[in-house]
């Protein structure tokens, strides 16, 4: 009887021991891949043209709107015609997923994004370190500029990408609301502005306060930083250190100039309508939302010459240094506020990067720059051009050189909620019945900031 | 037991190579099927599914450098390709086994002196008496594919490190029970998930309960005679239901938002702004949940009760009323134990829906850090929590834990609630 049951046994074990075997087979294979030590990550710029290829190119969606891409491709493929290299529209999401598109061949050669996400993508080598200095615009961009793309791996700097354009708020004003040039100079006098306009049952500035990019940059101008060693230290989280509940003290003075809508998102959606009925005097946001106010005034009878006119646009106001915006005659300082450096980068899934490399120095040329800031009123980064744009495009490039414009990190995802959570805390405190208060005392707007620095740390580390 | 003892040589053919056996008995179109299943197994698994395997295993030894051209491994990729290959493992085996199994009923067959079944017979049987399997075999796969493969992924990727830092081109690892050591133990996270598991049960049971008692109770009111134009009111709760739901939530939020318009009215009339959805406001803001909650889900348990209302027997009721049953004796003894046979599933999958309700608090307050929370707010669910980590934060391996923690209690709930209940255990007593 055992006998019987063997022989069949046998032949099954021996079915599985060949499938095991096969199997086993799967964790042998050549792992002898590893990195050249002397292989430079810009070896693959060879300057030699890569020749009767179309290049995929992502724009984002204004440039695409406003025209200003179909002009840049025209130009570029007019000019590259005779190597047979074609620019073409990657006709993809401007919010792209390179991490996941780009190792299968689906993402674009050249992408144009913001510097948080060039960075972030840069992180798990999704685009490709630049040779900037073969770049003709290399000379006319200042460092800091290019230090929004910088990283550093093993000790070497490497620069991900090209700048464009510096993005940074502005004060949007009505001009023919304003009764003194000084009122946009100081936000003591805009402030001042603001109480008197409540008394006539209007407003002065209004900004929803709960919105971390503008927000954030009250502590940073009072010495917070985001995280330290230039952004790179994410152990050292700066939000309330150096003073920086001072700026915390700012915003609550603000709030109480507003009314409780700057607790949530309501002054966003409303503010370009308030604005052109004259409810609002004053704002502050970033330069591609200009059509925006355009749009809205001609809704109420302005001209497009009229309403052009009535916009003003000017630097974000000065700060007082003691943090009191009730002060009278304060010494002053300049705000610094949360911005960035748009650019154009190279995939590293590129297989055309030396064709992708001449559309990037096409596209960062003085004329491509000065035609992109006429169709769509960017800041350019080329110094040059920031020259001949006048008094406004040259403040906000000082402002990136001085740190005024404080280049955002690539990692803010773990910033974004905690933060909203404390300006809301914040701006809802004037409202408050006087026993019920929070944050009367600078002590315990600081403890605030810690409690909010300690949040940021703790959703970056506990569970990493 | 008894196959290997009574096997004979044709069997163990078929034990070595897949189909010998049938071809041995003449079974040429079947065992040559067999064998090319067979040869077709081991040609994927010597190209393919070994290597599929052992990267499901190592989850990748050679991290990508895209700057230098190095591919890598994806650890994510390995994880589902694996899972694949061991599907196909598991398929093949069960195709040998059967292999087995036809070549023995036709050794019985031969040895009955019975010709062993050919194929068109075969076919003929799937297609009668068989009809279940070959009905059944689409489905199967289909659920395999969209429904088992994620799940299992998705509790795999709960014992790895997979999230953070750790995500392609970084090289995942498994790490056991790690994440589940973090998510009960861990000083900052375990406080939040008891508050926030709490809160989630206590939010699913009065949500389910006001969902179905509002509706039932509509129900009734217009099933009443006494009600006039009913098909009129009928249709106002249908209206409220036929809006997408988060458009009707963000039509609440703005309604309670500070510069809303209820809080327009309390200034109005001389009263301060209160801020029903503010940071502090966490049982307003739980109790507007509800409100809300409740207003999306009444016309759907108004719908449904009113159509089992109509099929209740009016002469128990009569009977009843003589006996000297009031109106509210009727109703716990009469209405509620009928109604509630028919929707006791709904009842669950209701549950069900609102433990796991996303849309609610998302769409309603929005993205806050309440005190003494870790990532959550106080009236966050656990699925909002799940997704503030795993899509906020990356944390996809503790956010694997908690969907696994989140589908063993709603699948406990859901089995044993049913279990219990009368549409379960008595069946047929309304029949």
């Amino acid at each position: 009887m055992k006998k019987r049951i063997i022989i069949p046994l046998a032949v099954i074990m021996a079915h599985f021991l060949v499938i095991t075997g096969i199997i086993a087979g799967g964790f042998t294979r050549d792992e002898s891949v590893s990195l050249d030590k002397d292989a430079q990550a810009s070896d693959r710029f060879t300057g030699i043209l890569e020749r009767d290829i179309t290049l995929r190119v992502l724009e984002n969606d204004t440039a695409l709107r406003q025209g200003y891409f179909e002009e840049l491709l025209n130009a570029f493929n007019a000019e590259y015609e005779q190597y047979g290299i074609r620019a073409v529209d990657a006709n993809m999401d401007q919010y792209l997923d390179l991490e996941n598109d780009g190792p299968f061949g689906f993402g674009p050669d050249v992408l144009y994004q913001a510097n948080d996400r060039i960075m972030r993508y840069a992180l798990g080598r999704h685009v490709q370190p630049l040779p900037i200095e073969q770049l003709d615009c290399y000379p006319h961009i200042e460092q800091k500029a290019w230090d929004a793309y910088k990283m550093t791996v093993s000790g070497q700097d490497y620069y991900l990408a090209a700048p464009v354009n510096i993005q940074g708020p502005f004060l949007f004003y009505r001009k023919s609301l304003l009764p003194s040039p000084d009122i946009i100079e100081s936000w003591n006098a805009l402030y001042k502005f603001s109480q008197e306009r409540r008394e006539e049952g209007k407003f002065g500035y209004m900004k929803s306060l709960i919105d971390v990019y503008y927000s954030i940059g009250f502590l940073f101008s009072y010495g917070g930083y985001m995280y330290g060693d230039n952004n790179t230290n994410m152990e050292d989280i700066g939000l309330a250190r150096n003073g920086a509940e001072r700026g915390a003290g700012v915003l609550r003075q603000l709030a109480s100039v507003m009314d409780e809508r700057c607790i949530d998102f309501t002054i966003t959606q409303i503010s370009y309508s308030q604005f052109a009925n004259g409810n609002f005097f004053a704002t502050m946001t970033t330069p591609d939302v200009y059509t925006l106010f355009v749009d809205e005034l001609m809704a109420v009878g302005f001209t497009r010459e009229e309403a052009v006119a009535e916009i003003g646009i000017a630097d974000v106001p000065k700060l007082p240094k003691s943090g009191d915006l009730s002060e009278e005659n304060p010494e002053l300082m300049p705000s610094r506020m949360m911005g960035g450096v748009n650019g154009y980068a190279i995939s590293s899934y590129t297989k055309y990067p030396n064709a992708a490399l001449a559309f990037v120095n096409f596209a960062t040329s003085y004329d491509m720059v000065m035609l992109r800031n006429e169709i769509l009123g960017i800041i350019p980064a080329r110094k040059d051009a920031a020259e001949n744009l006048g008094e406004l495009a040259q403040t906000i490039n000082n402002h990136l050189v001085e740190g005024n414009i404080v280049v955002m990190p690539s990692l803010m995802g773990q910033v974004w909620t905690p933060a909203e959570t404390f300006f809301t805390d914040l701006a809802n405190d004037p409202f408050r019945r006087d026993g019920d208060r929070k944050f009367t005392t600078l002590e315990s707007k600081r403890l605030a900031l810690e409690r909010l620095s300690g949040q940021i740390y703790d959703a970056i580390h506990t569970l990493k | 037991m008894s196959l290997l003892k009574n096997c004979n040589a044709y069997v163990i053919a078929s034990m070595l190579l897949m189909g010998a056996g049938q071809i041995l008995y003449g079974q040429w179109v079947k065992g040559l099927l067999y064998l090319a299943l067979q040869v077709t197994g081991i040609i994927f698994f010597i190209n393919y599914g070994a290597a599929m395997i052992a990267g499901f295993i190592t989850l990748g030894t050679v991290e990508g450098n895209a700057w230098y051209g190095i591919d890598g491994d994806n650890s994510v990729t390995m994880l589902i390709t694996g899972l694949f290959a061991i599907i196909i493992l598991i398929m093949y085996f069960v195709l040998y086994v059967s292999n087995i199994k036809s070549a023995y009923e036709s050794q019985k067959l031969a040895a009955s002196g019975k010709k062993p079944q050919g194929i068109i017979e075969d076919i003929k049987e799937l297609a009668d008496k068989k009809l279940y399997k070959t009905v059944l075999l689409v489905p199967i796969i289909g659920v395999c594919i969209f429904s088992v493969l994620p799940i299992v992924f998705m509790i795999l990727v709960a014992f790895t490190n997979f999230g953070g830092d750790t995500v392609p081109p970084a090289l995942v690892d498994w790490t056991g029970f790690e994440s589940f050591k973090r998510v009960l133990t861990l000083g900052t996270f375990a406080p939040t998930f008891i508050k926030i598991f709490g809160w989630n049960i206590l939010w699913a049971v009065l949500a389910t309960a006001f969902g179905y008692l509002g509706g039932l109770g509509l129900a009734l009111l217009f099933n009443k005679k006494c009600v006039k134009g009913k098909v009129f009111w009928r249709a106002f709760p249908i209206l409220a239901y036929a809006v997408p739901g988060f458009i009707s939530l963000i039509g609440f939020r703005f309604m309670f938002a500070a510069g809303g318009p209820i809080n327009q009215m309390i200034v109005n009339n001389g009263g301060d702004v209160i801020l029903f959805l503010g940071l502090n406001s966490t049982w307003l803001s739980r109790g507007i949940g509800l409100l809300v909650n409740t207003w999306l889900t009444v016309p759907t348990s108004m719908l449904l009760a009113t159509g089992i209302l109509a099929n209740m027997n009016k002469d128990t009721f009569e009977a009843a009323e003589i006996d000297g049953a009031g109106p509210v004796r009727q109703f716990v003894s009469l209405t509620l134990p009928f109604v509630l046979f028919a929707t006791t599933p709904v009842l669950i999958t209701n549950f069900m829906l609102n433990f796991n309700n996303f849309g609610i608090f998302f769409f309603l307050r929005g993205g806050f850090i309440s005190e003494g929370y870790f990532l959550a707010s106080d009236t966050d669910l656990l699925i909002n929590w799940l997704f503030r980590l795993s899509i906020d934060n990356n944390y996809y391996s503790i956010g694997a834990v908690i969907s696994l923690i989140i589908f063993l209690i709603t699948s406990i709930v859901s089995l044993d609630v049913y279990l219990r209940s009368d549409a379960y255990k008595k069946e047929d007593i309304y029949r």
